[in-house]
């Protein structure tokens, strides 16, 4: 890592606006080693945008965002490096196995084939019994699993998780958000969307909520009366205030 | 350097695999060039029209209509689970993606000219003065320019829902510098035309099989830098 100061993920004044419509208006924000974030806001508030802006797939008209210390514009394959991603989409391709999917995202990382790698991680989100099945047959909630195994597979730093409850069973869901907890245990920062308020509360360390394209609250999880929130955090928020 | 050969035989191979087990262009490809081959075939009986001046134009019309086919599928193909942002995504060059793209194309055209080239020498009964060397040449040539094109215009249009009429569109009116020299060189191989021509018209203006080889190696040197160089551009959303 490159760490001028203790952010390993850093935006600075990000603006964004498709055609006419601004969807973020100067944003700030800051993570360090081992903080989650969860960013909350209603839908159209620009949590896709702004997560999709962190992992390099948007340009923002202005502002300025390093991963690692590494500005996304000047060193945007070490900043990459460091970034795992999980969208809506699986980023996995139909036609090949669980395994081979794995092994060619393996190699675009500079891992190799890395098949000890690529088992341990289908053990750990329980997809080891389809290693040889087609990414295609897999059920949406199978092929989430697929797709977290991928975003984690290089060891990143950093992990933007955009909606990644969705489409899970309940008992997927307790399993995915183990898996998450376990990533910012390790030191890993995360920053997460998910309109599951309760669960992005107990997977992350600090909650913001993102409303007319501002960041207009900012709170420590702990520090926050869960079920309150969990009903309406932009009245708890306002309340707050 | 090796990380860059790396990436790009693991984006390489994945397209080869994942096109050979969904079998979703080659077999069209086949068919619609089989199409225009019996076609022709059928309209040079019609018209008396030399076998050896029908041959080449069936070869590089059915090249560059199957040729779209598998250029359209090469980026499309990506869309679908958002499997795109996963390239997009990794530490590497988008140059690397594009590299990789064009190869795979151009590998999907070779398997294509091995099944039809000696279809149309068969139906239009070409051969046995063919000069096997320079015909290989030259199909490789045009199949790298069409390749090159059609690879970058494939990224640029991917999200368009009339990415394939766009994408003809564009492709066949930026391969016409190159289709002139191709048809000459095609023609001169099996015999139709003179090695050195003179005159007026388009082909002549080539003047021999040397040069449209060297406009065509041209073509194909100057696309393939532009378009890796301009597929970071191409690419973004």
């Amino acid at each position: 890592m490159h760490l001028m100061n203790n952010n390993v993920i850093e935006i600075k004044s990000v603006s964004k606006a498709f055609d006419a419509r601004r969807v973020l208006s100067e944003i700030d924000l800051c993570a360090g080693q081992g903080i989650s974030l969860f960013v909350c806001g209603v839908n159209g508030a620009g949590k896709s945008t702004l997560l999709r802006i962190i992992a390099g797939l948007l340009q923002p008209d202005s502002g300025s965002m390093s991963i690692c210390g590494y500005d996304l514009n000047r060193d945007p394959e070490k900043a990459k490096a460091q970034l795992g991603v999980i969208l809506h989409g699986s980023m996995v391709y139909a036609d090949l196995t669980v395994s081979e999917n794995l092994s060619f995202f393996a190699r675009l990382y500079g891992l190799g084939k890395s098949c000890a790698r690529v088992r341990r991680l289908l053990d750990d989100v329980g997809l080891s019994s389809y290693t040889h099945d087609k990414a295609g047959v897999l059920s949406r909630g199978l092929l989430q699993r697929l797709a977290i195994a991928r975003a984690l597979l290089h060891k990143p730093s950093v992990l933007l998780a955009d909606e990644p409850f969705t489409g899970l069973d309940c008992e997927a869901s307790e399993h995915l958000a183990d898996i998450l907890r376990d990533f910012a245990d390790r030191g890993g920062a995360m920053v997460m969307t998910t309109h599951d308020a309760r669960m992005g509360l107990r997977c992350c360390d600090r909650v913001v909520i993102l409303d007319n394209r501002r960041l207009i609250f900012d709170a420590e999880t702990g520090s926050i009366d869960a079920e309150k929130f969990a009903n309406d955090y932009l009245g708890y928020a306002r309340s707050v205030k | 350097m090796r990380f860059f050969w790396s990436t790009l035989s693991a984006i390489f191979v994945k397209d080869i695999v994942t096109e050979l087990r969904s079998r979703q262009v080659l077999p069209t490809m086949i068919v619609l060039g089989m199409l225009i081959v019996w076609v022709l075939r059928m309209a040079s009986e019609a018209i008396l029209t030399s076998k050896a001046v029908m041959g080449p134009v069936a070869l590089w019309i059915s090249f560059l209509f199957s040729g779209l086919l598998v250029q359209e599928r090469s980026f499309a193909a990506e869309q679908q689970h958002d499997c795109i942002y996963g390239l997009l995504l990794a530490p590497i060059d988008q140059g690397t993606i594009y590299l990789s793209k064009l190869l795979a194309n151009t590998a999907m055209l070779c398997i294509f000219e091995i099944i039809i080239v000696p279809v149309v020498l068969v139906a239009f009964r070409l051969g046995p003065d063919t000069r096997w060397p320079a015909l290989a040449g030259v199909l490789l040539l045009g199949n790298i320019g069409i390749s090159s094109v059609g690879t970058l215009f494939s990224a640029v249009v991917r999200v368009s829902r009339a990415r394939s009429s766009l994408l003809s569109v564009l492709v066949l009116v930026v391969l016409m510098p190159m289709m002139i020299p191709a048809t000459f060189a095609l023609l001169t191989v099996f015999g139709a035309v003179p090695e050195t021509l003179q005159g007026t018209g388009a082909l002549s203006f080539i003047g021999s099989f040397n040069a449209a080889v060297g406009y065509m190696i041209a073509f194909d040197a100057v696309f393939v830098v532009a378009c890796w160089l301009l597929f970071g551009f191409a690419i973004k959303e």
